[in-house]
């Protein structure tokens, strides 16, 4: 009678045990089929980890995803994983609602962070330390239409690398008709502060002051330079000649829209394009390849900055969940997910033996325009102004750029005031800013 | 019972509108002399720092004489377009029941789908409206991205999507004018425009007065959805108004002490319209 | 004779302006409708299509297989549903109370319920709201997505400013045959009010329908989304959208709403509200 008991209560423990599984939840802003992937991949886990169960949560925009995490965390009922993107960097470390990275890789021999891509990795670690998993990277590059390029008699092996060369093939290829309407033009790209960011860094000059604010929050934005001047003229220049048509701010389906309707002959975007704008190219009619970002052909060489987002650990849940929580995301970083994850979407693999792996098997022979948007990270200079500026304003820092260069391209502002008006908002900003931490 | 039965009548209305609104509107009113960190870690009382910022920066008076223009310019048509629809629609011609449906199908497309599509027929070069306009009169326009073409492609958008409310309560105000008073009228030989003007436009006064304030109520405070999705408020801040700064600082900045400052200016700039209008709008209409 | 001519004219004319405006007013949703008739990269061709030169239909099989939309269609369902009809009841009362009776307080009453609509609700309010629904233990459920919006200054109003055009004469007769102001109500009122009832459903319907934002914060599962969250679902800020797809997402969540105007829209037609009483 008494072995019954024993036997009983071993078995109902053994029952409770495997029915207690930790449950942790992941808020993500990637819509579409990835919806799909970033549930599967999580089944993957939870295959491997049956004592984990993860809630995959779609929430919206990046945006709406960083507003419903505010929500939750002033409510006191913090979600486990959140994907955060690049620029939203600053303001987490500061709200101090975050487990450090690297206070679970210290813990923890299983992981080697030095597999991870230097040229991510430099993203996002901060003072020394990884705040958040990098997950998807991307950057900007040029898709350019061969087909066109050849019709219009330029070198389609030789995109334009250089404004002078840009400059010269855009008018090579701007077509008007007799009332002086555009039927075809040089080149677009949206309206978006991010491809500034990439120019400043590919001239290899910073952004705001304390070295991009990585070795002190930034208290200048610091844009009275050469490098930022160029491009803004760059800009100014090609879109007063008809060279280039402007959409409106962040309208990327736009920019897309104008390249593979062939109104425009070069097309600047993210790296996570590649495959949309593969097929849609073949759709249309016209070859199309990638090339690297093009830089004034007297400026110092910098690099490319990562875009893309990251998963942070947010604080404030019971330790258990929390080691749940770290497997989770150490497994969402391995070589394997990683591939599948570059497959689906375009974003690049952030280990490098993801790359490797990748060689080898001979996807980039089949694939290489995937291979151009990393071979420009690869080839960037490693240093404050490529690994990219952080700061806690920089939604509005980026707001008060394209306001101002949409008011220079309606004639309201030279590049000039743009920069200086753009630098005196940003600084006022951050000054405000720093209040408040 | 007839003195009690009014405020039963009000009870389900009053008590979702203080739970559910005015509890958490008067936490937005403590915080506009409040300037907080994202995540709400510090807190700065900072008096009337946030109303001054506003009151006294050039840009969000311009934004302010946008935003009296956009409203102003989109309630009129809005009324004026719905009326006069309204009155077509209520011939009962053959075939009213689909036209009153297509009329109506883009109130229900959410703002976000709306300003997508509006871009594409947009586009400066690759869309509809560019191909159409090159094509026949021979120029090209950037309608979102170029002054002040935005502004009249965001009008556009916006009565797009205002009148059907309009509309609908326009269709069923006039059903109910009577008929006979329309035939007495005929018989005495009133033309269309008088029987339009003078007789079925008082008749419907009290909807019209409904609507206006609705819909300027709308104009003002729900249409930052079509701006962000249209112009993002541009170019260069050229077709911000009020509402789409409070939601750039509130939902994009996260920065509720501000946010919560311009709501509370706006507030009180409705409150006053909104009592001239009751004072000299409610004696011209015309009741019963 | 001349009459019926004349009368054939302006229907004529009248027949013209509304095909044109109608049109016009369509060409987005032809759009729409086009698009998700495409394959994915031949939206952007050009010259521009206005009409579907594909029968693509893939587009419809792959928005289903993207997102839950039967569970989220349900769950709009039922918060549309909730959420009108309580908004409505709580109207006509809060409007009836104001057009027919004197009482204490009246002014200052309606007041206090018309400046509701001068809150930005969507922007500053949504975290105390959502603290409220957490103390609440809301968060997640029904009750979140319905109770806060099932009343409104805008039901009240309206119903106050509609009862006020029906005679007063009625009510007179209505105390004289000894009936209460309950039963006037009831049967003299309601049944008088039948097309501003189907305008008001119909309004109150799409609006919750199409009810986005506030879903997305406060609910904590897929399962709970609406469609409208389904939709964005589709839609990438960054990425590469597949716009066939969107749209089709689009037309699936338009479908309901347009379902909901054409069962309605006889019934706020085709009543004569006061055939019985001549003005």
């Amino acid at each position: 009678m008494k072995k019954f008991f024993v036997i009983l209560l071993i078995v109902s423990l053994l029952v409770t045990l495997g029915m207690a599984k930790t449950k942790i939840q992941f808020w993500h802003a990637m819509s579409g089929w990835r919806i799909e992937l970033l549930q599967n991949m999580a089944n993957d886990f939870m295959e491997l980890n049956p004592d984990i169960e993860v809630e995959v949560q779609y929430t919206g925009s990046y945006n709406e995803t960083l507003n419903k995490l505010i929500a939750a965390i002033k409510a006191g009922t913090p979600p486990h994983v959140v994907q955060v993107y690049e620029i939203g960097t600053q303001s987490i470390i500061d709200g101090g609602i975050a487990v450090p990275m690297q206070d679970m890789i210290d813990k923890d021999p299983s992981f080697d962070i030095a597999s991870l891509l230097p040229q991510v990795l430099n993203y996002y670690v901060v003072d020394g330390k990884l705040y958040s998993m990098p997950f998807n990277s991307s950057n900007a590059i040029m898709f350019y239409n061969k087909t066109m390029f050849e019709e219009a008699g330029l070198n389609p092996t030789k995109p334009p690398a250089t404004y002078e060369e840009l400059m010269e093939a855009c008018k090579v290829l701007t077509k008007k008709d007799a009332n002086g309407n555009i039927i075809q033009s040089g080149i677009t790209w949206n309206l978006h502060s991010w491809f500034f960011e990439q120019m400043l860094a590919l001239q290899d000059a910073p952004l705001v002051n304390n070295n991009n604010g990585r070795t002190a929050a930034p208290t200048k934005a610091v844009l009275n330079d050469d490098a930022a001047l160029k491009f803004v003229t760059l800009w100014k220049e090609l879109a007063d000649k008809d060279y280039m048509i402007n959409t409106k701010k962040a309208d990327w389906t736009g920019a897309r829209k104008l390249f593979l309707s062939q109104s425009v002959g070069m097309l600047i975007t993210s790296t996570s394009d590649v495959a949309a704008i593969m097929s849609g190219a073949l759709e249309n009619g016209f070859e199309v390849s990638a090339a690297f970002l093009p830089t004034p052909a007297d400026s110092p060489q910098g690099g490319v900055v990562i875009g893309g987002g990251s998963l942070w650990m947010i604080d404030g849940n019971p330790e258990d969940e929390l080691e749940a929580t770290w497997e989770f995301i150490k497994f969402m970083s391995e070589t394997e997910q990683q591939i599948t994850w570059h497959k689906g979407t375009g974003y690049f693999p952030v280990r490098k033996d993801a790359i490797t792996q990748l060689l080898n098997e001979g996807y980039y022979s089949e694939y290489p325009d995937h291979m151009v948007a990393i071979l420009q990270l690869l080839f960037s200079k490693q240093n404050y102004n490529t690994n990219g500026a952080i700061m806690g304003i920089f939604p509005e820092f980026r707001n008060t750029f394209e306001d101002n260069i949409e008011r220079m391209l309606n004639g309201q502002m030279t590049p000039e005031q743009v920069l200086e008006d753009t630098e005196e908002t940003a600084t006022e900003l951050l000054e405000e800013y720093n209040e408040l931490y | 019972m007839r003195k009690l039965l009014p405020y039963l009548l009000l009870i389900p209305t009053f008590f979702v509108i203080i739970a559910f609104i005015y509890v958490p509107a008067a936490n937005s009113f403590r915080m506009s002399f409040f300037r907080e960190n994202k995540f709400g870690t510090k807190t700065m009382y900072v008096g009337m720092d946030n109303f001054e910022k506003v009151l006294f920066d050039p840009e969000y008076l311009q934004i302010a004489g946008f935003t009296l223009l956009y409203v102003g310019l989109s309630v009129f048509l809005t009324i004026f377009l719905a009326f006069l629809l309204a009155l077509l629609l209520n011939k009962n011609v053959p075939g009213t029941y689909i036209y009153r449906a297509m009329i109506f199908i883009p109130y229900a497309v959410s703002p976000a789908i709306a300003g997508s599509l509006w871009t594409f027929l947009l586009d400066p070069v690759a869309g509809h409206v560019n191909y159409f306009f090159t094509n026949v009169f021979g120029t090209q326009i950037a309608w979102l991205t170029t002054r002040p073409y935005a502004f009249y492609a965001l009008l556009l958008a916006t009565i797009w999507k205002m009148i059907p409310f309009s509309l609908i309560f326009y269709i069923a105000g006039l059903q109910s004018i009577s008929n006979d008073l329309l035939e007495s009228a005929t018989l005495d030989g009133a033309k269309a425009f008088t029987k339009t003007w003078k007789i079925k436009f008082p008749l419907v006064s009290p909807i019209t007065f409904y609507l206006v304030i609705m819909n300027i109520i709308n104009a003002m405070f729900k249409s930052f959805a079509i701006i962000d999705v249209m112009t993002r408020g541009g170019p260069g801040g050229y077709t911000s108004t009020m509402m789409y700064k409070v939601y750039l600082d509130a939902f994009s900045y996260q920065k509720t002490g501000p946010a919560s400052a311009q709501s509370v200016v706006m507030f009180l700039i409705m409150a006053i319209v909104t009592v001239i209008y009751f004072v000299y709008g409610e004696r011209r209409v015309h009741y019963r | 004779m001349y009459m019926k001519t004349r009368k054939r004219i302006d229907t004529l004319f009248t027949e013209i302006a509304l095909i044109i405006i109608s049109l016009i007013v369509f060409a987005p949703l032809l759009l729409a409708i086009t698009i998700s008739f495409q394959t994915p990269d031949s939206v952007f061709s050009y010259p521009p299509k206005l009409l579907p030169s594909t029968f693509y239909y893939d587009n419809y099989i792959n928005a289903f297989k993207t997102i839950p939309f039967a569970r989220l269609l349900l769950n709009s369902a039922i918060i549309a549903v909730a959420i009108t009809f309580g908004k409505v009841i709580s109207g006509i009362l809060a409007g009836y109370a104001f057009a027919n009776f004197k009482f204490f307080g009246k002014r200052f009453t309606f007041s206090f319920l018309f400046a509701t609509l001068f809150l930005p609700a969507e922007t500053i309010m949504i975290v105390p709201l959502f603290l409220i629904m957490n103390q609440l233990g809301w968060v997640n459920t029904y009750w979140a997505m319905t109770i806060p919006f099932m009343a409104s200054a805008t039901n009240a109003f309206l119903f106050r400013q509609h009862f006020q055009t029906i005679p007063s004469e009625l009510e007179d007769a209505a105390k004289i045959d000894g009936a209460g102001p309950m039963k006037y109500f009831l049967k003299v009122l309601l049944p008088l009010s039948k097309s501003m009832i189907a305008g008001v459903v119909i309004i109150n319907f799409v609006y919750s329908w199409n009810m986005y934002l506030w879903p997305m914060i406060v609910s904590m599962e897929d399962k709970m989304k609406t469609v409208q969250v389904g939709v964005k679902m589709l839609i990438s800020g960054e990425g590469t959208n597949n716009w066939g797809v969107i749209m089709a997402g689009t037309l699936i969540a338009v479908l309901p709403t347009v379902i909901v105007f054409l069962s309605l829209q006889n019934l706020f037609v085709k009543s004569l509200v006061r055939s019985g009483v001549k003005g």
